[in-house]
């Protein structure tokens, strides 16, 4: 019996998904619970499994098409047997299934299809390249090279002649696409500003070198200056609930949980992947939380619920030799910190020139949500934390 | 008000020329250098190149030996491994069947077999090129056969400037060198500075710049593709010549950019078409450019036949700048 194979629903507002790329071909045989395609939301990009055991047809959604949720989008049937025919003629005039039915009762051996293809004359190699990234159909288009052949010239004359002034740029991935949308949408909407403090981080590594063996011996992950940093930041937005909070269209809205996200640097973006009840969580499973979000972000792989339900973002470009930055809010949070790298800087210790491991944090916050008093309170705890994390919850038996 | 051109005129000499002044720069600044082969003393080889070598260098250091290719490549191969840096004159390109066993199976492989312990740092300077009324055994263009061998490198110049840059290069690499001058080219002349300036071996040279097609040339085919080049500006096409000037190590970098900015190619070369030069720079285009090319890569190189000693038909073997721009015209459409 022929199984769907439905476009799902991965998060609730979700309105369609777009196919990134078949794993099994028509014709492959399928085990249920095994990877069928990969699908991307507005969010993520996820593996769709096989619900179902046979053989995979009637695919009508190719590689790059966007789908309504709940659609069919293919079948599992049975060896040998057909998919529903119903479902095959809303396919895009494909009609696999009855093609063969037609040639063989067809007295006629003429082709049922427009011989579009021997209309064509000679088509570059550069021409079929630039024709599929620019979406032309070479059909359209008239060749100007020797004998009539379609050049790379003639397909972008013809790119340019359908009016596309984004012709030349391929659509972006749904994380640029959102990205732009986010950035712009709060950078416009949300009144930033922002708050400076340099903090000596000689506390911070401190800890982190006394942690490590601990955390690695235990979790079997790295413990990094970020960890310590989603841990802290959340023990102190405890006691500040205002920077925890969010702005709701009308007012302000509290949020219980405390959400720490952390900016991630993927393929084509960015993206904040969320530490859930960071305030309470250990520091070992901060880390192993961040770093499981890290290598799947690297892989394309973070589902919808590693990026939602951020209440505060840390943004770290320490790693990239940055010494200060201003970050945009993540919407409808109230703050951001960016955090520089931590470099030896002359500063006065007692009195005197010493050198010590300075670092520079850069908090972005809401002024409808917060003011420049309450944001500097939370800051300025914030960097007491920094300067004494064994006093701030951050046990080193964690 | 108008200055005369301060004009620092850099001198002109015949690629033969260059070619000396190469090799007596080198022998000057290096004892070990010597040259050997058939009439180079007195004669100063049959093309007059190595006039008056042996004056400034002595019997021992310009060597004329007895008619034995075999023989004194031989010699060379081993002056070359005890820590002489011999360089080999083969007076026709035509004979270098006779010294194979010599660089093939054993100047290419020494330093390969002995782990390194071994080098072979020896030029073997030959001729090639037609249209000298030579007839078949003397007018082939033969380079193919070494480039085929890995362990030998392989120098093709176009210019005077070229010629000598390469050959002082070639002198000072440490691997065997087969060093391909075209005969009908001894004369041509060019701007050679006097400097001690060297040309790394594997950079290519683009001779001249354009927009609309690529001519990759070797040798004299880079005078015959700028000649092209010219003609098809007239009739506005913009040719773009890249001249490889070693085939091994081949610079495929320079070539690959040029084609993918022209989107076109013709690959010229004296030698034979089949199984040849111009195959091998032909498939690197298709295998590393294919979806930049507008037309299907072109290749002109000598006739399939050998060559000819009636004058008339011995010019019909060799391309010219009339096959260029009509191969060009065909492809630019």
């Amino acid at each position: 019996m022929a199984t769907s194979v439905v476009m799902p629903a991965l998060e609730m507002a979700q309105e369609t998904g777009t196919v990134v790329s078949w794993l099994k071909q028509e014709g492959d045989p399928v085990a249920k619970g095994e990877p069928l395609l990969e699908i991307e939301t507005d969010k993520a990009t996820v593996e769709v499994e096989a619900n179902a055991d046979g053989v995979l047809a009637g695919v009508t959604a190719g590689e790059g098409a966007e789908v309504p949720v709940g659609q069919t989008i293919a079948w599992i049937v049975a060896p040998g047997e057909e998919p529903p025919a119903e479902e095959a003629a809303m396919a895009t005039g494909r009609a696999m299934s009855t093609a063969p039915a037609e040639a063989a009762s067809s007295p006629e051996p003429a082709a049922p299809r427009p011989a579009t293809a021997s209309r064509r004359g000679k088509i570059s190699p550069k021409a079929r390249r630039l024709a599929a990234e620019h979406g032309v159909d070479l059909d359209d288009v008239q060749g100007t090279g020797p004998d009539g052949a379609i050049t790379g010239d003639d397909v972008l004359a013809a790119a340019r002649s359908a009016g596309e002034a984004t012709a030349s740029a391929p659509p972006p991935s749904a994380v640029a696409r959102l990205m732009a949308e986010r950035t712009t949408e709060s950078w416009t909407r949300a009144p930033h500003f922002f708050l400076v403090r340099e903090v000596d981080a000689g506390a911070l590594d401190a800890h982190r070198e006394a942690l490590k063996p601990a955390i690695q011996n235990r979790h079997g992950v790295k413990l990094t200056h970020t960890d310590l940093l989603v841990a802290l930041a959340a023990r102190v937005l405890a006691r500040h609930p205002k920077m925890n909070a969010s702005w709701e269209g009308q007012g302000i809205r509290a949020n219980e949980s405390i959400n720490v996200g952390v900016a991630m640097a993927v393929e084509d973006g960015v993206v904040a992947a969320v530490v859930p009840d960071a305030d309470t969580a250990g520091l070992g499973d901060v880390a192993v939380r961040r770093r499981d979000m890290a290598e799947r972000a690297r892989a394309g792989r973070l589902l919808p619920s590693d990026v939602a339900g951020g209440t505060f973002t840390i943004s770290n470009l320490g790693m990239y030799g940055i010494d200060a930055f201003t970050a945009i809010i993540v919407p409808p949070q109230a703050g951001i910190l960016a955090v520089g790298k931590i470099a030896d800087r002359v500063v006065p210790v007692d009195g005197r020139p010493g050198v010590r491991p300075m670092m520079t944090v850069t908090l972005s916050s809401d002024h409808r949500v917060v003011d420049g008093a309450q944001a500097a309170a939370f800051l300025n705890d914030l960097a007491e934390a920094i300067g004494d994390p064994g006093a701030h919850g951050l046990a080193t038996n964690d | 008000m108008s200055m005369p051109e301060t004009e620092t005129a850099v001198r002109q000499l015949t690629l033969g020329d260059a070619i000396r002044e190469a090799l007596a720069e080198e022998m000057r600044r290096d004892p070990r250098v010597l040259i050997l082969g058939e009439d180079i003393a007195e004669a100063g080889t049959v093309f007059k190149v190595l006039t008056g070598l042996v004056d400034e260098f002595g019997p021992d250091r310009v060597l004329d030996t007895p008619i034995s290719e075999p023989g004194f490549t031989g010699i060379a191969v081993g002056a070359a491994m005890t820590g002489l840096r011999p360089v080999v004159d083969i007076m026709f390109g035509d004979f270098i069947g006779l010294t194979m066993d010599q660089m093939v199976n054993q100047a290419a492989k020494i330093h390969y077999m002995s782990g390194g312990k071994w080098k072979v740092p020896m030029v073997m300077r030959t001729t090639m090129g037609a249209t000298r009324r030579s007839a078949a055994q003397h007018s082939q263009s033969l380079h193919a056969w070494f480039c085929h061998v890995p362990g030998l490198k392989v120098v093709l110049p176009s210019t005077p400037h070229d010629a000598k840059g390469l050959m002082k290069s070639a002198i000072r690499d440490e691997n065997p060198v087969a060093f391909f001058e075209d005969k009908m080219m001894y004369k041509l002349k060019g701007p050679v500075p006097e400097d001690d300036y060297t040309i790394p071996l594997g950079a290519a040279d683009v001779k001249r710049e354009g927009e609309d097609i690529t001519i990759v040339a070797t040798s004299s085919m880079v005078q015959v593709a700028l000649g092209a080049a010219a003609r098809l500006a007239d009739g506005g096409i913009s040719a773009e010549v890249v001249d490889p000037r070693t085939l091994w190590p081949l610079d495929e970098t320079t070539i690959l950019e040029s084609v993918r900015k022209t989107s076109r190619a013709i690959v010229m070369d004296e030698g034979y078409g089949r199984y040849g030069v111009m195959a091998e720079i032909a498939s690197v285009i298709a295998e590393q450019a294919f979806f930049d090319l507008e037309a299907p890569v072109k290749r002109i190189g000598a006739m399939h036949v050998p060559i000819p000693f009636s004058p008339p038909l011995e010019d019909a073997t060799v391309p010219t700048e009339q096959t260029v721009c009509e191969a060009a015209e065909a492809m630019c459409g």
